[in-house]
């Protein structure tokens, strides 16, 4: 096609939303509602997701080593109980038998993939830790059981994960290192987090493919409305030898350019809506820790553009390609 | 060899040639109506002829297998050198840029001004716009609209419609001009006035195949006259008397 042809239908298209502005406009107001909801659910879910980040965070598991403090409290005390030190406890009895040793198993943990940081704790650090957070005379206990035996607690490793996706497969991976001896985790926790994600993001697709096809039937329906009304130009052009191409560009045009004006108030006015929730939401809940709209505005302005240029153009094409196909080479009766 | 290429070999230019053959064609619709049997004739370039009979005789799906709107069950149909019963559809609008179609209905675009509604036609081959401005003003006044370019359709009289439809189908130099009942909606003055202007546009050289119920224009205009008749020609009058 010659572009001047090209020039000529693209003016066509404008000239067509322009001459069916009242039915052009009723489909912008139906794709801006739907873009407006998808953006809604894209901006509650980038929240949620922030939120559960939050807790995802703070969400450590302890791994607990099999020191020397571990054969002195465990099972193993009474199997040992001849020979070696004098709490009657053999070096080859525990497996990790100084910090060295503890560095390299947290080294390991480290090593796995889907570990984001982890942290060694001695057992005097943990100690001290534990006492601080005591009530005063339940310190006691503890010091006790220090004087008598030695500290009681073993060597650990506070490790943070990536991705709560992979939580138990983690865990089991850290369980079959050599050397430790238990892990402290937060299993529920990481469930939760991870079922109310799936939740989001099945909602959310949900939520976006009914719009979207709701949007696709929209601009179809308008374009098959302009469509019907320019069949006597539809006639002629094709008793003129028009190809289809020819007669298909300026619906698609009209359709797209419903779509990116759609995109643009759906832009604004969810802006609006938005800073008005979220001052809402901040002013009586107190929290100021919302996703802002100018972290999203690009991102929401490129869904939008996609979704109005994608619903006008394959909206616009199918409509035409079916009216070509059934009636558009019948032209001497319309 | 592609289906185009096809066509365009079989396009032929020399003068002798037909600019419309049917070889046996019969087409019967789906729904079991036998509307043309075994139909065999042959237009020559230049060549004016009027396509008559009842309604029902099948002068219609004459019309639509020569515009590829229909295509024959069986038989061969040439047009302007092309092979409508090999064609491929997207093939068919160059099959339609080298004729000419002028409406009963007149069909113009209420919205769009007299110059418009030819150059339109002009905008679809992807004429430029010196093109466009030359050739509209050309064609309007082969048709004696030249001073009523700026005016709209409904300010125009029926036959000058009908002059603006010819003016387009003119625009774009074709071959064959196929006209299908032009005097249907005009009065007799002026029905007598379209096929003058047919007639002229004949002896400049282009084909013309006119479909009509008007028993006097096929009497006064001394032309080849094809008559139908339940899918049949009963009649083929290359003197022009009517049957």
């Amino acid at each position: 096609m010659k572009a001047r042809s090209f020039r000529y239908l693209i003016g066509e298209g404008f000239k067509g939303a322009w001459a069916n502005r009242l039915m052009s406009l009723a489909s912008v107001g139906v794709l801006v509602a739907c873009m407006v909801i998808i953006g809604l659910a894209l901006l509650i879910s980038q929240n949620v997701s922030r939120a559960l980040g939050k807790l995802e965070q703070q969400n450590v598991v302890m791994v607990y080593m099999k020191d020397y403090s571990w054969a002195l409290y465990g099972d193993e005390v009474e199997k040992v109980a001849e020979g070696g030190d004098e709490n009657g406890i053999k070096p080859d009895s525990y497996v990790i038998h100084n910090e060295e040793e503890a560095k390299a198993l947290c080294d390991k943990i480290a090593a796995l993939d889907n570990v984001e940081s982890v942290e060694y704790i001695s057992g005097e650090e943990g100690l001290e830790s534990i006492k601080k957070n005591m009530l005063e005379g339940q310190e006691q206990y503890f010091a006790f059981l220090d004087e008598e035996f030695g500290n009681p607690l073993s060597a650990s490793a506070k490790v943070t994960m990536k991705d709560m996706g992979a939580f138990t497969k983690t865990v089991e991976k850290i369980k079959a290192i050599d050397g430790v001896e238990s892990i402290k985790a937060q299993n529920d926790l990481a469930e939760r987090i991870n079922s109310v994600k799936r939740g989001v993001l099945i909602a959310g697709i949900w939520i976006i493919s009914i719009l979207m096809i709701i949007s696709l039937v929209v601009v179809s329906n308008t374009i098959r409305i302009t469509m019907y009304s320019r069949k006597l130009e539809i006639s002629i052009m094709k008793a003129v030898g028009a190809t289809d191409a020819f007669v298909r560009i300026p619906f698609v045009v009209e359709g797209v350019l419903i779509g990116v004006v759609s995109a643009i108030i759906a832009e604004g006015l969810l802006y609006f809506c938005y800073r008005v929730a979220t001052e809402t939401i901040s002013q009586t809940l107190g929290t100021t820790d919302i996703v802002r709209y100018s972290e999203m505005a690009f991102y929401l302005l490129g869904v939008f553009l996609v979704i109005g240029v994608l619903a006008g153009a394959i909206g616009s094409f199918i409509m035409i390609g079916k009216y070509l196909r059934r009636e558009g080479s019948e032209f001497s009766a319309i | 060899m592609s289906e185009n290429e096809i066509d365009i070999i079989e396009q032929t230019s020399a003068d002798n040639k037909p600019v419309i053959e049917f070889k046996g064609v019969s087409k019967t619709y789906p729904s079991g109506t036998h509307a043309l049997e075994d139909v065999n004739i042959r237009i020559n370039k230049g060549e004016f002829a009027f396509v008559v009979g009842s309604s029902g005789a099948g002068k219609s799906t004459f019309m639509k297998l020569i515009m590829r709107e229909e295509k024959a069950n069986t038989g061969t149909i040439m047009v302007n050198g092309f092979n409508l019963t090999k064609m491929r559809r997207k093939s068919i609008p160059k099959l339609r840029r080298t004729m000419g179609i002028v409406f009963q209905d007149f069909r113009l675009i209420p919205k769009m001004n007299v110059f418009d509604n030819v150059a339109f036609a002009m905008h679809v081959v992807g004429a430029n716009k010196r093109e466009i401005r030359k050739e509209v003003a050309k064609a309007l006044a082969k048709v004696g609209l030249g001073e009523k370019a700026r005016s709209m359709p409904n300010e125009l009289s029926g036959g000058e419609q009908q002059r603006v439809g010819l003016a387009r189908a003119l625009v774009n130099s074709p071959d064959l001009i196929i006209a299908d009942e032009p005097t249907g909606n005009v009065d007799p003055n002026m029905s007598y006035e379209i096929v003058s202007l047919l007639t002229e546009i004949n002896k400049r050289g282009t084909t013309v195949l006119m479909v009509t119920h008007d028993h006097n224009l096929v009497r006064d205009f001394k032309h080849r006259v094809i008559m139908l008749d339940s899918g049949r020609i009963v009649a083929d009058n290359l003197g022009g008397d009517e049957q």
